[in-house]
């Protein structure tokens, strides 16, 4: 059997981010492997793991996606197929380009993360699932393969729910699926040599992007950080806060 | 045409599906066409009676293949409509299931997806949005051409007023093989609070630090003493103190409350991308370093066992007052 993740590089939510002329300018920030996409990686090592076959990942980015995909294949993952493009493209048009090197590539499982930390968008694995003809299963929490189908748990807005799917399929992965393994010195050393095929958008005649992005601001809010001491009267704190609460910022 | 696919709860329209129609409305005016709704599974036609008071026509999908959501049935439901109505914009509901479905269907029309916007309107041939993005920490304009499919993020948008009586004209939709390739085996349905947390005014959340499953006794009471919902941190899902619908965050719900109470939580970042558009964030620690200060217009420093059951007296005494 043959397991896919596709995944993302993203900015580290540690990091501060900033926007020059209106647009989000990561330079100088700290990038890694997107945290979502981690849990689509490990899951996807462990299948190979249980059941034997192949872990590729795959990815849509532009050049620097090829450090993520190091750590991914650091973590245990075979081989990489990063297809290149600078400047935003929109999941819409990602997906038509992800499912041509899915489609050759033919995998059983595919997993990518819930949701990408940088654009906040949950929509490339449904996506990928549309352009292939494949199911999708959002948000999953737990996964096994049986009788060549999948058994999936997922989260929905209210509860969750268990699914049986036909493979091949698309999931996303939600927290809780499994504890991603962090990549070992070996595992570095070994990925340095591992296979990163990569291919330009433009050959697999995918180009643009459906979606602009007009402008970016920071949006923190200012906040009072008005502190108070409650560790020797927590009662004359609490009246004190709750006199602000009502008086000052008018919300009680 | 505008297509505004209302979601319901068998019984009701939800608030986001008034909303929908708010934005439908807005979009329709410069596209031109009315706007019409799309209602999909159990109960959509007894709520077509309510629905058609906000739009000229909805269209039902029911039946057999429709009493249990699945991304590919759901966007092959929207797309019928979509072609019957001719529809140039799709609105639906930014929940986690329309944000499920709504990519598939975008992909169908090779149409645009604007996700999870806070604002859309069109001008000319093109549609505009505004979303949040890193994480909540950006807000962003994006532009794209039609056909558009846009969900809309919860409680960003006014609810629609009724507008006269539509018509209500049930849609058949055959499936095909890619819908039958999911069975749903087992529904697990977790006792959601009273209030619904991406709608409510209040949200107290309690992390970790509140140290055991019964120490949110307190919270629930403090919550129902303000008429607001209870949230949870990861940490505290984790420990199995509460159930996954109450986890506030980046993989949980994104809430922008009008006061947002952070107790004996740390304010992780992937905490924050769900509170941090709260009005006034409010929070209690023992560490007077814990990240979350930062991100407070008011705190206090101090163990939650001592100063939650004040705040509840305090509240009390206020609302008798
Ligand atoms: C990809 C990814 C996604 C994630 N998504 C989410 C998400 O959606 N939501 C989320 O919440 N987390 C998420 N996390 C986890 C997040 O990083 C934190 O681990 C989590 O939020 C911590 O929860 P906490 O603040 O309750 O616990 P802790 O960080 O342990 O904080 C507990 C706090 O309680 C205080 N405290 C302890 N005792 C008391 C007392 N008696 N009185 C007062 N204060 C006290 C402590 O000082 C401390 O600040 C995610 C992580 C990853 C990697
Ligand atoms: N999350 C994002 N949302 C919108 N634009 C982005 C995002 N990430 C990068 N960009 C923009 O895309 C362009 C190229 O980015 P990149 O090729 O990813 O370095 C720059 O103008 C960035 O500001």
């Amino acid at each position: 059997m043959k397991y896919v993740a596709i995944i993302r590089q993203v900015p580290d939510g540690e990091s501060k981010i900033k926007v020059e002329g209106g647009q989000v300018d990561l330079s100088g920030t700290t990038m890694i492997l997107d945290q979502m996409d981690e849990y689509a990686v490990e899951e996807i090592i462990r299948l190979k793991e249980q059941h034997d076959g192949e872990a590729v990942v795959v990815a849509f980015g532009p050049e620097r996606t090829e450090e993520a995909m190091r750590t991914a294949l650091a973590m245990g993952a075979d081989r990489g197929v990063l297809i290149t493009a600078a400047g935003y493209v929109d999941p819409i048009t990602q997906a038509a380009a992800l499912a041509k090197v899915l489609a050759e590539e033919a995998p059983d499982v595919v997993f990518t993360g819930g949701q990408q930390a940088d654009w906040d968008s949950q929509a490339l694995g449904a996506a990928t699932a549309e352009a292939l003809g494949w199911p999708v299963i959002t948000w999953t929490t737990a996964f096994e393969l049986e009788d060549g189908k999948a058994k999936a748990t997922h989260d929905l807005d209210e509860g969750a729910e268990v699914v049986r799917v036909e493979l091949p399929a698309v999931f996303t992965a939600q927290q809780g699926l499994n504890e991603p393994r962090y990549p070992t010195l070996p595992g570095i050393m070994k990925a340095k040599k591992k296979e990163i095929k990569k291919i330009d958008a433009a050959e697999l005649g995918v180009g643009g992007s459906k979606v602009e992005i007009v402008e970016q601001r920071i949006m923190e809010l200012e906040r009072k950080g008005k502190v108070i001491d409650g560790t020797k009267e927590p009662a004359a704190a609490a009246a004190e806060l709750v006199k602000l609460l009502h008086e000052e910022a008018k919300v009680l | 045409m505008v297509l505004v696919v209302l979601d319901h709860d068998g019984s009701k329209l939800r608030k986001s599906a008034l909303e929908g129609v708010t934005r439908g409305r807005k979009l329709a005016e410069v596209l031109g066409g009315d706007v019409v709704g799309l209602l999909i599974g159990p109960g959509a036609d007894a709520v077509a009676e309510e629905a058609k008071d906000y739009v000229s026509k909805v269209y039902t999908v029911t039946g057999a293949d429709f009493e249990t959501y699945t991304a590919e049935k759901w966007a092959k439901a929207a797309q019928a409509a979509a072609a019957a109505a001719g529809a140039k914009a799709v609105v639906a509901p930014a929940s986690r299931t329309g944000r499920s479905w709504t990519p598939r269907l975008a992909y169908k029309l090779d149409a645009a997806l604007l996700e999870d916007t806070l604002d859309s309107w069109a001008e000319g041939d093109k549609v505009f949005a505004t979303k949040y993005s890193f994480l909540n920490r950006v807000l962003e304009k994006q532009a794209a051409g039609l056909p558009a499919v846009i969900s809309v993020k919860p409680n960003t948008t006014p609810l629609a007023e009724p507008a006269g009586a539509g018509t209500v004209e049930p849609l058949s939709v055959e499936l095909g093989e890619l819908e039958r390739k999911v069975e749903v085996l087992e529904k697990i349905v977790e006792s959601g609070g009273k209030v619904s947390l991406t709608e409510a005014d209040v949200v107290v959340t309690g992390g970790r630090g509140m140290g055991s499953a019964e120490a949110f006794g307190m919270i629930e009471e403090f919550a129902d003493l303000l008429g607001g919902a209870v949230g949870a941190t990861r940490a505290v899902i984790d420990a199995g103190w509460r159930p996954y619908s109450e986890q506030i965050g980046q993989t949980g719900k994104t809430v922008q409350p009008t006061i947002y109470f952070a107790l004996a939580l740390s304010g992780a970042v992937q905490h924050q991308a769900g509170m941090n558009k709260s009005k006034v964030v409010v929070a209690v620690n023992k560490d007077p370093d814990a990240p979350i200060f930062k991100e407070s217009d008011y705190g206090v420093v101090g163990d939650i066992h001592q100063v939650l059951p004040a705040m509840i007296e305090e509240v009390k005494k206020l609302k008798s007052a």
